[in-house]
């Protein structure tokens, strides 16, 4: 056993790791990027725009299935140079806190905001015929709502609110500001006016009423609602096992730094993935099974309450530097503790 | 911490006058659900009444590996009550303390209740819930029996007591940011 005193200031000492998302323009492939030279030590509850928080993480594991591939050369076939494979990098994590962007990722796919149903609606898993959208009136930002006098008796204070405009029988990526979905044809989703407020990010919670407006307590990730959006009470969320549409973001994790030195890993592309790695630990592996995707995690509170996490993994996609043309999945950076000594 | 207190004792309260409205005690000259939190009595050397709970707050600690944005506290809770029966004998104090334990296993159930500011009236709801664990019934012990010549657990005496434990969790308080 080394006995060989640690320069503590160069141990980079944490206990949990934060999450943060970015949404990626998905039409043009564009990914939010970290620069660490330009946010720097950034206070961890008030990331830069557009970062997301998306809270505290638990049993973050990064995996690097990326092969180096020797050139072997000479009588001896000793090494001679080496290449590197496929590039293959994955992560996995709990969110520990679940909202609409965390069960999103975990999820993968489309992710359903239940609208609130008409009351002679046919049942449907996912939300039925929905109560008529309110129409947003201009002078809305992104924190506060204007509806008119009467039209704001619909909602309450506290109500869950899905922000959007109509589905006008497009197709693409449809959600204002960030791309929830993906429509082919509009009979797939039967030219339905109330789609994209069935998909979108852009949701708040009702803080307060004025006579006029609804005063959120959250601002709406998409920002100020398009002209011709309308508002609908949303109930629950829903994510669904299948569906075609992958989600991408870009992805920031901070290990605390709890004794000055921060270390960030940046993802500019993540796709989610339930493809197990063949190096996840025997343990993390259900008894008596193959190895299965688990899509929840029990963390004990006091026996049998257990606290449920959001199991969720990821594939790393890639991205051009543009500093060197070179193709990289993510980037690992530290921020020295102050005075630490450089190596 | 309070809301959490205060809502665990409220709720206890409104689940007793709902399943036993009979069951009340005269402290001070009021006359009271008999669920009394100790530590927002006045502090007078006083006995403790019989057939009423008595709710007295122990320890908290943080839950292990529950930190979010905010964490997830533990705070023990002792639920002590006593009973000399109904009739001067004392004969009917085993079944009146059973009385005073299934009262009890049936006001802890649901074992949640929303977080309430009950500083203000109407009380505000403050967005999350407390929760805890079911009840964990102590053994049963007497007193007041004659000595040397009492039973193991003293319950030929004409006192008999029971504590019961219980941890009660909660978020210190609302976050919607």
């Amino acid at each position: 056993m080394s006995t060989s005193p640690l320069r503590a200031a160069m141990v980079p000492v944490t206990r949990r790791i934060r999450g943060y998302f970015a949404p990626i323009d998905r039409v043009s492939g564009t990914p939010t990027l970290f620069d660490p030279g330009k946010y720097g030590i950034f206070s961890l509850d008030e990331p830069p725009a557009p970062w997301i928080d998306l809270g505290w993480i638990d049993n973050f594991q990064r995996f690097c299935g990326t092969a180096t591939e020797p050139v072997r050369a000479g009588v001896r076939g000793a090494p001679q140079a080496q290449f590197r494979g496929a590039l293959d990098v994955r992560l996995e994590f709990d969110f520990r806190e679940w909202g609409k962007l965390q069960m999103a990722l975990a999820g993968g796919s489309e992710h359903m905001n239940v609208l609130a149903s008409d009351i002679n609606a046919n049942p449907q898993p996912s939300g039925g015929t929905p109560i008529f959208a309110a129409a947003v009136l201009p002078g809305s930002t992104a924190s506060e709502i204007v509806l008119g006098v009467g039209a704001v008796d619909g909602f309450s204070a506290g109500d869950i609110v899905a922000v959007d405009a109509d589905y006008q029988q497009q197709t693409g990526y449809v959600g204002s500001g960030i791309a929830a979905a993906y429509v082919s044809d509009p009979a797939d989703v039967n030219r339905d006016v109330n789609y994209i407020r069935r998909v979108t990010f852009n949701l708040g919670r009702v803080a307060q009423k004025t006579v006029t407006s609804l005063v959120l307590a959250q601002p709406l990730l998409g920002g100020a609602p398009l002209s011709q959006a309308g508002v609908q009470k949303v109930i629950a969320f829903v994510d669904r096992e299948g569906g075609t549409f992958f989600q991408e973001w870009s992805a920031l994790f901070v290990a605390e730094d709890e004794a000055g030195g921060r270390v960030c890993f940046h993802y500019p592309r993540l796709s989610p993935t339930t493809t197990l790695q063949a190096s996840v630990p025997l343990n993390q592996v259900s008894a008596g099974s193959s190895k299965v995707f688990q899509r929840e995690e029990e963390v004990e509170i006091a026996k049998p309450i257990m606290a449920v996490a959001l199991h969720a993994a990821f594939q790393a996609m890639p991205h051009i530097d543009e500093n060197d043309g070179q193709t990289v999945v993510c980037y690992r950076s530290y921020f020295p503790a102050a005075a630490a000594a450089l190596y | 911490m309070q809301f959490a207190k205060d809502s665990f004792y409220m709720t206890l309260l409104q689940r007793l006058v709902a399943l036993n409205p009979q069951r009340t005690v005269t402290l001070n000259g009021t006359t009271r659900p008999a669920i009394i939190v100790a530590e927002n009595e006045l502090v007078v050397p006083i006995v403790p009444l019989a057939d009423a709970f008595y709710i007295e707050w122990g320890a908290v600690e943080a839950v292990a590996r529950q930190t979010g944005r905010r964490m997830i506290l533990a705070m023990e809770c002792v639920i002590s009550y006593h009973t000399f029966g109904t009739v001067e004998s004392g004969v009917d104090r085993g079944r009146t303390l059973a009385s005073l334990d299934m009262e009890l296993l049936s006001i802890c159930q649901p074992f949640w209740t929303p977080k309430q500011d009950y500083s203000q009236a109407p009380s505000v709801d403050l967005g999350t819930r407390i929760w805890w664990t079911a009840p964990s019934l102590g053994k049963v012990s007497g007193s007041e029996a004659a000595r040397n010549e009492g039973l193991p657990r003293g319950s030929e005496g004409v006192r008999l007591e029971r504590s019961a434990n219980l941890k009660v969790f909660f978020f210190p308080e609302e976050d919607l940011q």
